[in-house]
């Protein structure tokens, strides 16, 4: 963990360092002096050994872990082609992960070689808020460590365009394209240019959904983001002790994250009895702060009773905080905010007493994406769907992500 | 103009109904405008307070102000959707200025800040006023060039991510009143008279109608085209200028991404909905005011009733559709 810590130099590119020390708890004593290529890639060896090795392994150990094997994927890893839970203890940073177990020989895929072959990076989104900022500098920063030459593009929240770049890059001769999806849909025309080029795909952060599993996509590395909305939901109880009134700021409307960001919050509160907090007001403010700001000013206008906001981001949650200011009213023993996403800005906030959580959307795939990428062409495969890990702040941690760096 | 024409062969043939239509027809602004006040004071909760005005004052000021810039540009038949992204620029030049050194800023004062900023505006504006007068290319294809390229220009100009601003002068356009109403509302009020009178009563304001009305003829009688329609870009670019200043001292922060973003349509809406037509030769800045005011209204009443999006989205532009169809210009006139 040291080691690693004093590798990274830039602030920003800290969230890598919180997935890398989480991954490297496990491979530590037996690593920690190696290089970080090597490192990183034994992680992913023991992700996919542990998988191999399941039905051995669960049969072996407990009835209950095979029941729980058996049953209960969510319908979102269904979407994106996860057919059964892979039992057993997940390597550190990894909350689940989801077989079959894809290889990139059976569509017909090369062995890649990372002294010589080039990798693509697809961004969606403009690199402009922290999240797509440390997204990027996350894969940049892990392709520059272990010396591979990497394309990048960005596709200004353009599905047509992140079809373009993909296959663009792929064209320039690109054995390997790991991207961050704009959304789950409308991208199938780069997958088909993939898989007809015979070019590795790794979905991260959102997952592609309709698929087979392994058979268009390889392994899709993600946050469970209803995880993140029921998580949201359970800081909001324990925040207001299980009263309030309040209003959520919902994301961009049309986007899955979204979807689930709510569905999940909204199946929490309902599943912990939590009928005392009543959602008086829930509207779209785009993930922005400029719409944070602007709709929380109306909600304060025809609801001056409100106690608690649920922001679907960071950046919205800021935005309210700013009008609860200009009215006088930030701070949470008047109103309570808990958001998503683990910016500096937002975990600031609750040292300053103005939030009471923030959960974290971990934007830093480019470690796990790599190791993924190698024990799916070079190795024994990696699963079709892995949840990462994604931390969580409140009073009790949030100096210490600060000063630590691990807040991004 | 047209709806004066109106009135005139209306007197001769049925009296009655067509001075009705005509007033309506002069007024669908502000009667939609006074609708919408009647429904809120009746249904919204806490409405009729002072508050509910302090909260538009805070909020109309930069589509005010746009809107202003907007009505002098379609008043001469032609269009600026360059002034989202003008303010975005404005936004990242101030902040350039202004930030310190640890975020990448200058650390200038805050005087010096806004003076380039307003300069930044005043260039877009020139351009674009220089390509659509000399140039001789559509406003609409001259001003989208910095619609598409402005707001890069904007992140490059801040490195791309979003800069909070700290500023105590901010804080002061932000928070600041003179008897209860917020200073800003103050300066977009001040706006508006100026460009009333501009032009009611100045000479500029005659030639920029006489242009929207017919260039040509316009160029016959003597009017100065080129210089005129790069005076009134000039004023729509620094009018975008102050409105990105505004908006970025409300958020605390410059956010090129964001800031203005929309903003051409916002500003487009209230002139059209005022009733200035999009083809030039009439300005209304009463109406505008009104358009404006009517928009940001319908949002807030909106949001206040907790009504989804897409139904929001549909209710106003069902509201726009009928407040140019009231006023369209009648069949007689035509």
């Amino acid at each position: 963990m040291k080691i690693r810590r004093t590798a990274a130099t830039v602030t920003v590119a800290s969230m890598t360092l919180l997935f890398s020390c989480g991954s490297s708890k496990t491979t530590s004593t037996a690593s920690t002096s190696a290089n970080p290529a090597t490192t990183a890639a034994g992680t992913a060896g023991t992700a996919a050994g542990t998988a191999t090795t399941t039905s051995a392994a669960t049969a072996a150990t407990s009835a209950g872990t095979a029941a729980a094997a058996g049953g209960d994927i969510p319908s979102a890893i269904k979407a994106a082609g996860g057919t059964s839970k892979i039992a057993g203890a997940p390597a550190a940073g990894i909350e689940a992960q989801y077989g079959p177990i894809c290889k990139g020989a059976d569509l017909g895929i090369g062995k890649i070689d990372f002294t010589k072959d080039t990798i693509g990076w697809a961004q969606s989104e403009k690199e402009a808020n922290p999240f797509r900022i440390a997204s990027t500098k996350s894969q940049v920063d892990e392709a520059k460590k272990r010396n591979i030459k990497l394309l990048t593009t960005n596709a200004q929240s353009d599905a047509q365009q992140e079809n373009t770049d993909i296959k663009g890059m792929i064209d320039k001769g690109a054995k390997a394209i790991i991207f961050s999806p704009i959304n789950s849909t409308g991208l199938g025309d780069a997958i088909a240019y993939a898989k007809s080029k015979h070019v590795a795909m790794i979905p991260v952060d959102r997952n592609i959904t309709g698929v087979k599993g392994c058979a268009d996509v390889g392994p899709q590395l993600g946050s469970d983001f209803v995880l993140q909305g029921r998580r949201a939901a359970d800081a909001m109880i324990k925040a207001t002790g299980g009263t309030a009134k309040l209003a959520i700021l919902l994301g961009a409307s049309g986007v899955n994250v979204t979807d689930d960001r709510t569905a999940g919050f909204k199946a929490e509160l309902k599943d912990k009895n939590a009928s005392g907090i009543q959602i008086v007001f829930e509207q779209t403010a785009d993930f922005t702060r400029e719409k944070g700001k602007s709709v929380t000013e109306t909600l304060l206008q025809a609801h001056p009773d409100v106690t608690a906001i649920y922001a679907e981001n960071d950046e919205m949650g800021l935005g309210a905080l700013a009008a609860l200011d200009d009215k006088g009213m930030s701070g949470i023993a008047k109103v309570h905010i808990v958001s998503i996403d683990g910016t500096k800005g937002a975990v600031q906030a609750i040292v300053d007493g103005n939030f009471d959580a923030v959960i974290e959307s971990n934007p830093a795939y480019g470690p796990t994406a790599f190791a993924a990428l190698d024990a799916y062409v070079n190795g024994d495969g990696a699963p079709a769907v892995t949840i990462t890990t994604d931390n969580q702040y409140d009073k009790s941690n949030a100096q210490q992500a600060l000063d630590s760096g691990t807040a991004y | 103009m047209t709806s004066t024409a109106a009135h005139t062969v209306g007197r001769s043939a049925t009296h009655g109904w067509e001075d009705i239509t005509s007033w309506v027809r002069q007024r669908g602004v502000y009667i939609a405008l006074a609708l919408v006040i009647l429904y809120n004071v009746i249904f919204t909760a806490h409405f009729n307070q002072w508050d509910t005005v302090q909260l538009l004052f805070a909020q109309m000021p930069p589509v005010l102000i746009v809107s202003m810039g907007m009505a002098l540009v379609i008043g001469t038949g032609g269009i600026d959707l360059s002034v989202g992204a003008t303010m975005a620029i404005a936004s990242a030049v101030l902040a350039k200025f202004v930030a310190p050194a640890s975020s990448h800023g200058l650390g200038s004062p805050i005087a010096l800040a806004i003076a380039m900023a307003l300069l930044a505006g005043l260039a877009v504006g020139v351009f674009n006023g220089t390509v659509v007068a000399v140039g001789r290319v559509q406003p609409i294809v001259a001003t989208l060039s910095l619609l598409v390229a402005g707001r890069g220009v904007a992140l490059v100009i801040t490195g791309g991510a979003l800069v909070e601003l700290f500023d105590p002068f901010l804080k002061v356009v932000r928070q600041g009143q003179v008897f209860g109403i917020a200073d800003v509302m103050i300066v977009a009020a001040a706006i508006a008279v100026v460009v009333s009178v501009l032009v009611r009563r100045t000479t500029l304001g005659y030639r920029l109608v006489a242009i929207g009305g017919n260039r040509r003829a316009a160029v016959l009688a003597g009017v100065p085209v080129r210089s005129t329609l790069i005076t009134v870009y000039a004023i729509s670019g620094v009018f975008a200028a102050v409105a990105g200043l505004i908006a970025t001292a409300r958020l605390r922060a410059s956010d090129p991404s964001y800031i203005g973003l929309l903003m051409e349509l916002s500003a487009i809406t209230a002139v059209v909905v005022g009733g200035t037509p999009l083809k030039g030769g009439q300005v209304r800045v009463l109406g505008t005011v009104a358009g404006a005011v009517l928009m940001q209204l319908l949002q807030t009443t909106l949001l206040a009733h907790n009504i989804p999006n897409s139904v929001s989205e549909m209710v106003e532009a069902l509201i726009i559709v009928a407040a140019v169809y009231i006023q369209r210009p009648s069949r007689s006139a035509a």
